[in-house]
């Protein structure tokens, strides 16, 4: 490998989304002829770093090369004219478009403007004719509507290879495909190394990466912390290199909770989620666990009545009817959701409302609201969580991130739930306002209230949880109780599970 | 200094000082416009479209492009209704008035309905109902509208009842109230806000959003009859399309009264000052024997003046 000019050079490449730094001085380096892996643990930046390069994702700082000349990305447009293609899990194709169109498209074949259908199928039909083991029998003039998720996420790929990349950037791209499907996948990734393509391979399985990556670039809370080449590796100091020698994060060590069981939950599905069961007790925090996007937020979605879903879940040995958030509500739980901006708060509104909102019926008379009593509600609120607000008529749009999501909180709080769902409470929270709010989840799992919590950060299961519960394919695979929770377990934990079901729980037919 | 820019960016106060402007300037171009009598006759004109932009202004309230377009020809059919039924006869005066509220809420709850469960968009939903309310007048009438006020309506919006104040203006001050107290101080106000400033939002914070919005769109077409009823009123004979060209209007009043096109932030009051600066500017142009066309260009640019002058303050976020 020629080290002196590498075909992808990035370096001190930094992001920040708010307050959140997605990435802080990454470096990435990949020759042509390679299949580069990009790992890194949830929220360790790999996605944005390929995003970067992609034209996708603004950085604030980079440093570019490509091929040796400092480039500047700033759109996916620019990439593709620099050779530069991506596929993500998520598809970027038009439903409506039959398969050849979508692969064609944005640089259809055609003369002054009119498009010719012959002339795209023609140019479609290579690459159809390459992936066709693994798309079985689409037609190149199906709408892409009617495919499997499986087969449409080899579309995307195909419509990449159309391009003719010389960096082709695969990001997760693998994660919807049946193993015999990934076969396929990986076969056309070799043949374009062997001419001389470079592709950079982000993927949350171990195995995928063991097997086809020559070397990997590994990423800890925006930063490359090593480059390894595979060959010399176990899939054990892999594990340890993305956890890294961290200094083991303070747990508060109290008892573990011995209250009544107070949420049982029996054959959820819906969703996103296949038939999950679990119990959790009075006054237990309960952390989800594992890679993002295998269930988490769709689980607490669907505890809180938000999503269609079936199977049965209890508080306190009643029955929850899971009809809507109202219902899930006035039974006692409350949940903070994962969007602050849309789903937690209404920024044009003022902070009395926000804090009042979801609590007011039980204050009114006959419908009426009396002014003195919400106001002292909110400001109990205020005072309790010490929300730093200018006045309490203020839009919430006013706060910064912290402190609107403790409005978010003291929302909840006025209404005493009995189970409280988080999702991932503390994104885009500066550390101050994060161990604030630490200690109103502590406090009310003390008070009694079982806490279920998601978090995009391993170390905020470490320090808050009693018992970790391993999300995989929308089911729990396994469960991390006490203090034998740290991140290099949880890391594991979320890698190992998919290798012994790979493929099986996707299956579809692909032939 | 700070307190008094803020008060002067207002747009309830900007709509106000519009008002106050038009009725000076027409004092000037023409004495006699700016007489205490001309002043309430103006204010009492203003009132139907008032009534009416009671209704449009929940609506643009609740958010997701809330917008009522079948308000004009649903004033105008509760105002057959009711003239038909009362038939210039004071004792049939409360059953008119009770027939076309009920029709013009059942109306209201089907808009609601289909904007909520069929997912239709409130543009196309009530844009539709336009159409059915425009077909029901024809097979109520038969063509020919042949209504009259009972005495007492008329002597409630023409007479002088207190001090020569009309009582149509006390009861249209009274509603203004109301509707304010209603949007300020009960739980169903806030949870029209909080539809408005975001439905998703509002939905996982336990908010009955269908209730809401079908409630929303039912008092819009209840305010609408009465705002046709009290047209009557004014006219005393009813006419097939007596109210059909308020619907614009209503919403223009909406929005010079600053209320936020995305819904969630606004209220009442700047609607109410909205439909007397529109009144104002008509008969201020009517005075100055402006052509009709002329007319229809003025409202439509000082619409779009005061929208970009809004606009600068605040995004109009969606």
């Amino acid at each position: 490998m020629n080290e002196s000019s590498p075909l992808v050079r990035l370096r001190d490449v930094h992001k920040r989304y708010g307050g959140v730094r997605a990435l802080q001085g990454a470096t990435l380096s990949a020759v042509g002829g390679e299949v580069h892996g990009l790992l890194g643990p949830n929220g360790s930046g790999k996605s944005t770093l390929g995003k970067v390069l992609a034209g996708s994702v603004r950085p604030d700082r980079a440093d570019i090369a490509i091929a040796g000349s400092a480039v500047q990305i700033g759109s996916p447009r620019a990439a593709a004219k620099l050779g530069v293609s991506a596929v993500y899990q998520q598809l970027s194709l038009v439903e409506e478009l039959s398969v050849s169109h979508n692969l064609v498209l944005g640089q259809e074949p055609g003369r002054v403007g009119f498009l010719s259908d012959r002339a795209a199928k023609a140019k479609a039909r290579p690459i159809l004719e390459r992936l066709g083991p693994a798309l079985g029998d689409v037609q190149a003039d199906q709408p892409v509507r009617d495919l499997t998720p499986g087969q449409q996420q080899l579309v995307e790929i195909g419509k990449a290879l159309l391009r003719e990349p010389r960096i082709l950037i695969l990001d997760e791209a693998t994660a919807s495909l049946h193993r015999d499907q990934v076969q396929v996948v990986f076969d056309v990734v070799r043949e374009l190394k062997e001419d001389g393509v470079c592709v950079l391979f982000v993927s949350h399985r171990l195995d995928e990466i063991m097997e086809l990556c020559d070397r990997a670039t590994i990423l800890r809370s925006g930063e490359t912390v090593a480059e390894t080449v595979i060959d010399t590796v176990s899939p054990e100091e892999i594990v340890r290199l993305m956890v890294g020698d961290v200094q083991t994060v303070e747990r508060e060590q109290e008892e573990p909770a011995e209250g009544p069981v107070r949420l049982a939950v029996r054959e959820l599905s819906g969703k996103g989620l296949s038939d999950v069961a679990f119990e959790a007790r009075a006054g237990e925090i309960v952390g989800l666990g594992g890679l993002q996007g295998q269930g988490q937020s769709e689980l607490l979605s669907a505890l809180f009545g938000a999503t269609a879903n079936s199977g049965s879940v209890s508080v306190d040995g009643r029955p929850v009817r899971l009809a809507s958030p109202r219902s899930a509500a006035a039974r006692g739980i409350a949940l903070v959701p994962g969007d602050r901006g849309s789903q937690g708060t209404l920024p044009a509104r003022p902070i009395l409302e926000n804090l009042t909102v979801a609590s007011m019926r039980k204050r009114a008379s006959f419908g009426f609201l009396r002014a003195a009593r919400e106001r002292a509600a909110s400001q109990r609120m205020v005072d309790e969580l010490s929300i730093k607000v200018g006045g309490l008529a203020e839009p919430v749009s006013s706060l910064s991130g912290g402190n609107a999501q403790k409005v978010v909180f003291g929302k909840w709080l006025l209404n005493e739930p009995d189970v409280i769902l988080l999702d991932d409470p503390t994104k885009g929270v500066d550390i101050g306002a994060k161990s604030e709010i630490y200690r109103i989840i502590r406090g009310l799992a003390r008070a009694g209230t079982t806490v279920i919590i998601n978090s995009s950060e391993d170390r905020e299961l470490v320090t808050l949880c009693d018992r970790v519960l391993v999300m995989f394919e929308g089911d729990i695979r396994a469960e991390i109780r006490g203090s034998e929770i740290t991140e290099e377990r949880l890391v594991q934990a979320a890698l190992r599970i998919g290798e012994g079901t790979h493929g099986e729980t996707t299956a579809e037919s692909a032939t | 200094m700070n307190n008094l820019r803020r008060v002067v960016r207002d747009p309830l106060v900007i709509a106000a000082l519009i008002a106050i402007a038009l009725v000076v300037a027409g004092g000037i171009v023409s004495p006699g416009f700016a007489s205490p009598d001309q002043i309430v006759n103006m204010l009492r004109v203003a009132s139907f479209l008032g009534l009416i932009a009671i209704g449009q202004t929940l609506v643009v309230l609740s958010g997701g492009e809330g917008i009522d377009l079948s308000v004009g020809t649903v004033a105008t059919l509760g105002a057959i209704l009711a003239s038909r039924t009362m038939a210039g006869d004071n004792a049939m005066l409360i059953p008119g008035v009770l027939l076309a509220l009920v029709v013009a809420a059942a109306i209201g709850v089907t808009n609601g309905l289909g904007i909520v469960f069929l997912k239709i968009p409130p543009f196309v939903m009530t844009l539709g109902m336009l159409g059915v309310v425009s077909g029901l007048i024809l097979v109520v009438t038969g063509g020919v509208a042949d209504g009259r006020a009972a005495p007492a309506l008329v002597h409630l919006v023409n007479g002088r009842l207190f001090f020569g104040i009309p009582g149509i203006l006390i009861v249209w001050a009274a509603l203004a109230v109301l509707v304010t107290l209603l949007l300020r101080r009960t739980t169903f106000g806030r949870q029209l806000y909080a539809t408005g400033a975001g439905r998703e939002a509002a939905r996982l914070s336990g908010v009955p959003v269908n209730r809401v919005l079908i409630t929303t769109y039912t008092l819009s077409s209840v305010f609408a009859a009465l705002g046709g009823i009290a047209m009557v009123g004014y006219s005393q004979q009813v006419f097939l399309n007596l109210a059909n060209d308020l619907t614009l209007p209503s919403i223009a009043a909406v929005i010079i009264g600053g209320t936020l096109v995305a819904g969630g932030v606004g209220g009442y009051l700047g609607s109410a000052i909205g439909a007397i600066v529109l009144t104002v500017l008509t008969s201020l142009l009517t005075t100055l024997s402006m052509p009709e066309w002329a007319r229809i260009v003025v409202q439509g640019a000082v619409l779009i003046a005061l929208l970009a002058v809004y606009g600068r303050q605040r995004r109009l976020r969606s």
